[in-house]
């Protein structure tokens, strides 16, 4: 593979370079050959039987390019299995970026393309914020939103103004040679650096197993607190570019700073609400109903973009708004449609930013200097540690389920740098940062850091924590069982309870949403879910069957029970047992999980779908035995209407 | 004000809880079909917290729902449906057929039972009594298994 790349790299280098030559020539000729009446001055060009036009194709050659090595990367990794396990795939990426960087620097001696910044706002990023906003669940989310918002907003303001209010006080010491840094270029350098990337720790969380409110406090954060790194961000900029800031300035950033986030949301509600509309006109052209999912919520990001709202709050706003009605509307396929390309979307994204941050990381635009890269690096840990520490002793006063130590350790360790700190970076100003390139150094640094050495050791460390706390495991196959059998009596009574817990909030949307949105915006008789189309065509069967055959009926989960025989139960051979072991680990039903676990790479509904497949079709048959037990037909109607409200 | 099986099975999640069955039943008292919001509270009360200030007052008075034998008491009814104190092979065997995927055939289903019953068995009925019960989730932590947080 990596021949191939330095030959396309290199061909690609040379092709521009003769293509460059090529243009110069025949504008030299262009210019230099007067028209000449005799007609013989002209050089003819003889038909030629095969020609080589790079420039013509040269930028949605390079593109695409780029996109297959990327794909083709991820295959690698995934042919040695272990690998994405031990390793993250960022780390993978960005040593495949590394390595391509290194070529093209050795092939051109200039430094290779760096990532434009209006590249990876306008196109790389908002795949990956609708990918997390779509599938985001939306309950859990708004149950735990103050916790959410309270480490999203405070937490970020409190390392940004720690790190940058500490990297001052270390510029003043003038042994360090940083004296010409001035406050508010450290607390603009200090807000863009503590954009906390949990995208990565996602890709970890499969692997640890944490609880649903940790996982949606994570997944919550990282969205809310994008939009406040970037507002924080723009904020210090511009008071970097005036000469005097007044008392109403900051005023005008506070202001500026609730506008934009709420703004953001405003503009993503209405076009989801849009959205919603128009996809209830759709079902004569099907073909076309993704398309209008993502056009939608893309325009939600650039009208935000284009007003200096928060895009990434309306992003998410505009996808979790379209979910809830959209996909009532849109056909079976076009949904399982949306999803999948929404997946390839910003799996496609963020394999591009990754290479694309270690492309950039070699070259030119470096400056070192041992003090302020090292200093910025145990920055960043301190104050992240300490925020979460803090944050969360105050949180857990309010909060009925309070986060444990482990809880907060992942946390902490779990705040790893990804690529819009790197972007952010980049769109410095070189006038008002005559030191940009020192910035652009030490955010290097610290994502190598904390994406390669976190990344990889945050899984072995929290296993070491878990190891300490649990008992010892008892070898018994019956405690598989039992474990399982607590697990669903508590989640089936969870869901009692759940189903009559009242939330004044939530009652009060319920209504107004059934009331008067849903009119509006749901095409009328259209089946709610796949399980509830399969069940309605298995009663329609069974109907059919017991008329047929005058109320007699299998019943398939009929266990030998007549087959018992009063015997002694024989000892089994370890081996045995773990045969028995492995089985019931393999086909245990899962719990009900109200969060699917949010992944990149792949959709994660199937085998829950199927899990409850067989539970339907299973309870229906024992249901239709107790029905003929009571011989009343009026049963029937509460076992279709529980599937009413499905999904 | 009183709940019927049909209110329970409208339920969507429950529906496709395995033992969303035995769960429903075990709302209801014995032979009726419907509940009142007292035997509805009762069969709540024993999913509470354990919490440390309880253990010490109450000593002399009748034991609260919540405590940990009356939780494993709860779990020990939704296998034994005939109410004779024990579970025998088949009331296991159902619960098990309603536990795992269909891939499982009633024979390893039915070893995995002998196991579990030969695991937990110590007088040699073949069967699972109260006690035997207790004995073997001693190193469970039934409390936080069948607690929940009531009013988040």
């Amino acid at each position: 593979l990596l021949p191939l790349l330095a030959a396309l790299a290199a061909g690609a280098a040379e092709a521009r370079a003769t293509s460059e030559g090529q243009l110069s020539g025949a504008a030299a000729m262009g210019t230099g050959t007067p028209p000449s009446p005799s007609g013989t001055a002209f050089e003819e060009t003889r038909l030629h039987v095969f020609t080589l036009d790079y420039p013509h194709v040269q930028i949605p050659f390079e593109i695409t390019l780029w996109i297959l090595l990327a794909s083709l990367a991820k295959i690698g990794f995934h042919l040695y299995h272990k690998l994405p396990s031990i390793v993250p795939e960022s780390c993978l990426l960005i040593l495949v970026g590394l390595l391509l960087g290194g070529i093209i620097f050795g092939a051109e001696e200039k430094s290779p393309p760096v990532m434009n910044s209006d590249v990876f706002f306008l196109y790389l990023l908002p795949p990956i914020v609708l990918d997390a906003g779509y599938f985001m669940p939306t309950r859990l989310f708004f149950e735990n939103f103050g916790t959410i918002f309270w480490y999203a907003v405070v937490g970020t303001l409190w390392n940004a103004i720690g790190i940058g209010i500490s990297l001052y006080g270390i510029c003043q010491i003038s042994a360090f040679g940083l004296t010409d840094i001035t406050l508010l270029q450290n607390l603009l350098f200090g807000s863009l650096i503590s954009a906390v990337d949990p995208v990565a720790v996602l890709a970890v969380f499969e692997n640890i197993h944490v609880n649903e409110q940790l996982y949606i406090l994570v997944f919550g954060e990282s969205l809310l607190n994008d939009a406040i790194t970037v507002v924080l961000y723009n904020l210090f900029k511009s008071f970097c570019q005036m000469r005097t800031i007044k008392v109403i300035d900051i005023f005008a950033g506070i202001a500026n700073f609730f506008i934009v986030g709420i703004g953001g949301v405003l503009i993503g509600i209405l076009l989801g609400f849009v959205a919603a509309f128009t996809t209830r006109f759709t079902h004569k052209i099907r073909v076309i109903e993704p398309l209008f999912v993502f056009l939608y919520s893309y325009l939600s990001y650039i009208t935000a973009e284009m007003f200096h709202l928060s895009g990434i709050m309306a992003i998410t706003a505009c996808a979790m708004t379209m979910n809830k009605y959209v996909e009532e509307n849109v056909s079976q396929k076009s949904y399982t449609t949306i999803k999948y390309f929404m997946k390839m979307l910003s799996s496609v994204s963020e394999t591009l930013i990754f290479i694309f941050m270690g492309v950039s990381t070699v070259g030119k635009n470096h400056e070192w200097n041992w003090a302020f890269v090292s200093f910025t690096l145990l920055f960043c840990l301190i104050w992240r540690a300490l925020g979460v520490f803090v944050l969360t002793q105050i949180i857990n006063v309010f909060r009925t389920i309070p986060l444990t130590f482990k809880d907060q350790f992942i946390i902490a360790y779990g705040g790893l740098r990804g690529a819009i700190c790197f972007s952010l970076v980049f769109l410095l100003p070189p006038a008002v940062f005559p030191r940009k390139k020192l910035f652009i150094t030490a955010v290097i640094v610290v994502i190598f850091f904390t994406v390669f050495i976190q990344g990889i050791t945050i899984r072995p460390l929290v296993e070491f924590l878990d190891v300490k706390r649990s008992n010892k495991k008892q070898p018994a196959v019956s405690e598989e069982i039992y474990n399982r059998f607590f697990d669903h009596v508590k989640t089936g009574i969870e869901d009692v309870c759940g189903h009559w817990g009242h939330n004044f909030w939530r009652d009060k949307f319920k209504k107004f949403d059934n009331k008067y949105l849903r009119r509006l915006l749901i095409r009328e008789n259209q089946p709610k879910s796949s399980i509830v189309s399969l069940y309605k065509k298995l009663e329609i069967k069974h109907a059919i069957e017991m008329a047929e055959s005058g109320m007699i009926s299998k019943v398939p989960s009929s266990v030998s029970l007549s087959d018992y025989h009063e015997g002694k139960i024989k000892p089994l051979s370890p081996t045995e047992m773990e045969n028995m072991r492995e089985i019931l680990t393999k086909n245990l039903y899962q719990i009900r999980h109200r969060t699917m676990s949010y992944n990149r790479h792949s959709l994660a509904a199937d085998a829950n779908e199927k899990q409850a497949k067989e539970i339907l079709i299973r309870r229906r048959h024992s249901l239709r035995e107790s029905l003929r037990k009571t011989n009343s037909l009026s049963r029937e109607r509460p076992v279709l209407a529980f599937c009413g409200g499905f999904f | 004000g009183l709940l019927s099986r049909e209110d329970f099975q409208r339920i969507p999640e429950l529906a496709i809880n395995p033992l969303g069955d035995r769960i429903i039943n075990a709302f209801f008292p014995e032979g009726e079909d419907q509940v009142n919001f007292r035997g509805f509270m009762r069969t709540l009360a024993h999913f509470r917290p354990i919490e440390d200030n309880e253990k010490s007052k109450d000593q002399n008075g009748p034991e609260p729902l919540n405590s940990r034998s009356n939780k494993l008491h709860f779990a020990f009814r939704l296998y034994d449906l005939d109410k004779d104190d024990k579970i025998s092979r088949d009331e296991l065997l159902q619960v098990l057929r309603m536990m795992v995927g269909v891939n499982i055939s009633d024979e390893q289903l039915g070893s995995i039972a002998d196991r579990t019953i030969q695991e937990a068995d110590q007088d040699g009925d073949s069967a699972i009594s109260f006690a035997e019960f207790v004995k073997v989730l001693e190193k469970v932590d039934v409390e936080q298994k069948m607690s929940i947080r009531f009013l988040h």
